[in-house]
């Protein structure tokens, strides 16, 4: 254990002499808190939209008045051309083209059969489905409240009721999870680049030549890393808490104990990522390829898992970030205790116990 | 000159060539980055798992949860737990919806009197939580109508240009083929020159007779033509493998993405004069890479955003390209519809490249 002290204060040596590493890897994880928590906002609105007014009465214009109020829509800056309805949306300058034709306002009055046309830009798949879905909703609406005797009896009425963020915003969405892919860059992609340096530079060799183990030498190398992770996930927590006000509902200490199995299986990834390859910018890359990325886009941080094709969803089982992040949502935003998170914690210790016998056997046979 | 500059760039072939492993990633990284990103990246909400309470149980109320199953937005199955315990559904997740029908619901059906229906849903996930909503809500007004058997006078009548199946590959992929030239060139280029100046290879370049800007040229050229092979990979995997329709003009589309290479290799180069190590390079180049993803509008709206933070979208080199791309790919967009993009681009260029050059022959004196 004596030894494994000693490489620790050689490594944390190492990192305090190079300081612009240490502060960057202390003020990364605050700007990417603050990126995702004001950029990343998946619900749509401020759709650009375009009027093509033909009606001009104060039906047509309370119809367009709507659109705009429901917070979905922004008015477009230019306007269209009736024989060219495309060339704003071609251009970008606007997202969907609202075109009343005369008769709108009669039509309200007679109801007689009427079509609002609507042309949307399709290229975003997901805004154009919000654009439309929106404008049904709102055309559905001033139709109830103008028509005098709607035809339309009985109703069916929703009556919505949201739990756990009922305000919707996106920051307690994105924040608890941005814990997950933080803790897991530092942990892989940085021991990996460590011990790879070492190799790169040749003073791993030097190393084993001296009377410490394999396991002393990876022991000594993880812990101060395991330290910046947890000082990184610390700061994370205190942005998102008092910075953003997303609610921590659940148990501070429950949330660093599964913090510890998981950087685990990080660091394990790193270092059987180091066995592998030999240069830093391969180690790199690799991490990202294996780590980085499926903790960002397959674990259900953004995108949700299960509306993935079914390979990509058994893919992502066996991936750590993907359990620990239903941990972080489940204890800051609903409060749930270990019992309600059996399966993620039970997949956790699984994937954990196999990536840290795969990192022990990979490190030893390229020691030995 | 030249045969300084083609000798260096030959040097730097071998380099790459030599480490096997390293080659291979720079080439598979991005067909697997394509392949999963394709799939994963879907924000189209359904699925939506949703337990039922039904209090009235007749024909109309279960005709009312059939109609919520069609089109895969809603599962809706009899909920496991009662009434009282339901939240207990949404915290552990394995429901995203609570919808309870009153035992009143076919009396006041047929009686005309408006009904509600509870829908409770886990707004953990604040963008499924209002779309689901909107879906329930039309579904409800289409129930509506179906059931008086007359249908709203007034209707809309939508039109859906460029992508009509709504397909979110289509808009997925050429972003991704924008944002692999973004990471393979910025990451390259700095990660090359700071490896050099970690070894103390660089100084014996800078000592050497070389000119500097032989040097520099000699370094980033091959990296601008490996940014370009995987660019025309990863459109080729687009147009063959994900059907994406390419009605624009190719030779723009190049031409176009000259102006964008010169500006990711000057923030490469910039980056390779802020650091000493490749650890330090790759931290500035991850970040770089995050925001300029991120605030590009690749998979996040721009018009989302706050307002001070769609400013900052402004300083995004990506933002411009990724317009490019897809307005030359799916809307065949020409020049003239492009002009703002274009004319920012070549700032960025210009202002970049020329800066960096300038940083990178002064730290070598």
């Amino acid at each position: 254990m004596s030894k494994t002290r000693f490489i620790i204060i050689k490594e944390i040596r190492h990192i305090l002499r190079d300081p612009r590493s240490l502060v960057i890897a202390i003020v990364m994880p605050i700007l990417m808190t603050l990126l995702y928590g004001y950029a990343v906002n998946l619900d749509t609105k401020n759709i650009k939209l375009a009027v093509v007014d033909e009606d001009k009465s104060v039906h047509s214009r309370a119809l367009v008045n709507s659109f705009f109020q429901s917070g979905y829509f922004i008015p477009s800056l230019s306007a269209p051309q009736i024989n060219d309805l495309e060339g704003v949306l071609r251009a970008g300058h606007a997202h969907a083209v609202l075109v009343l034709r005369r008769g709108f306002s009669e039509a309200v009055r007679t109801q007689e059969p009427y079509q609002v046309g609507l042309v949307v830009d399709g290229s975003d798949a997901n805004r154009a489905a919000a654009a439309t879905n929106y404008s049904n909703v709102l055309l559905f609406d001033f139709i109830r409240r103008n028509v005098s005797a709607p035809t339309v009896r009985p109703w069916v009425w929703i009556s919505p009721r949201v739990l756990y963020n009922p305000d919707l915003r996106s920051p307690d969405f994105f924040v608890p999870g941005l814990i997950a892919i933080i803790l897991m860059m530092i942990s892989a992609l940085l021991t990996s680049i460590t011990i790879v340096r070492e190799k790169e530079t040749g003073t791993m060799e030097q190393m084993m030549t001296a009377p410490v183990t394999p396991k002393q030498i990876i022991m000594g190398k993880a812990i101060p890393y395991i330290g910046i992770a947890f000082i990184d996930g610390l700061l994370v927590i205190l942005f998102a808490v008092f910075h953003f006000r997303v609610p921590f509902e659940g148990s501070y200490l429950l949330l660093a104990f599964f913090g510890v199995i998981y950087v685990t299986a990080a660091l394990s990834i790193g270092v059987v990522i180091s066995t592998l390859v030999r240069s830093q910018l391969a180690a790199m890359m690799t991490a990202l390829m294996v780590t980085v990325m499926p903790s960002v886009m397959l674990s259900g941080f953004i995108f949700e898992v299960k509306n993935m094709p079914l390979p990509l969803q058994y893919l992502s089982m066996i991936i750590p970030a993907r359990h620990f992040i239903v941990i972080l949502r489940g204890v800051m935003l609903k409060g749930v205790g270990a019992p309600a998170l059996w399966r993620e914690t039970l997949a956790l210790v699984l994937l954990t116990s196999v990536l840290l016998g795969i990192a022990a056997k990979r490190f030893k046979l390229k020691l030995g | 000159m030249i045969q300084t500059i083609l000798a260096l760039i030959v040097k730097e072939f071998h380099q790459i060539r030599r480490d096997r492993f390293t080659l291979r990633l720079i080439f598979l990284a991005p067909i697997m980055q394509m392949m999963v990103l394709a799939y994963a990246i879907s924000t189209d909400v359904k699925y939506v798992y949703t337990a039922v309470y039904d209090y009235d149980q007749r024909e109309l109320s279960r005709e009312f949860v059939r109609s919520m199953s069609v089109g895969n937005y809603f599962i809706p199955s009899q909920s496991p737990v009662p009434l009282l315990e339901s939240e207990e559904n949404l915290r552990t997740g394995d429901k995203n919806v609570n919808l309870i029908i009153p035992n009143d619901f076919s009396e006041g059906l047929r009686n005309s009197k408006p009904v509600m229906i509870g829908f409770v849903a886990d707004g953990a996930n604040a963008n499924s939580a209002s779309i689901a909503t909107g879906y329930a809500n039309l579904i409800a007004f289409q129930f509506s109508e179906r059931l008086s058997r007359s249908a709203f006078p007034v209707v809309l009548r939508q039109r859906i240009l460029y992508n009509p199946e709504g397909e979110s590959v289509y808009h997925i992929v050429p972003g991704i083929v924008a944002v692999l030239l973004t990471m393979v060139t910025t990451l390259l280029t700095a990660m090359a020159i700071v490896r050099e100046r970690e070894r103390g290879t660089l100084e014996q370049l800078m000592v050497s007779p070389i000119p500097i800007p032989a040097l520099i040229l000699g370094k980033i050229i091959p990296f601008a033509a490996l940014g370009y092979i995987e660019f025309s990979i990863a459109l080729a995997l687009g147009v063959a493998w994900f059907k994406i329709p390419f009605v624009g003009s190719w030779p723009l589309l190049y031409g176009l993405s000259l102006l964008f290479v010169l500006t990711t290799l000057g923030v490469g180069m910039l980056i390779s004069t802020m650091t000493n190590t490749q650890q330090q390079a790759m931290f500035f180049t991850w970040f770089f890479t995050i925001y300029a993803i991120l605030m590009s509008g690749f998979f996040i709206p721009i018009e989302n955003m706050p307002f001070f933070v769609q400013k900052l979208t402004y300083l995004n080199p990506l933002r411009y390209f990724m317009i490019i791309v897809r307005g030359i790919m799916m809307k065949g967009a020409g020049l003239e519809s492009l002009r703002t993009e274009v004319l920012a681009l070549v700032i960025f260029a210009v202002s970049m490249f020329s800066f960096s050059w300038m940083r990178f022959q002064k730290r070598a004196k």
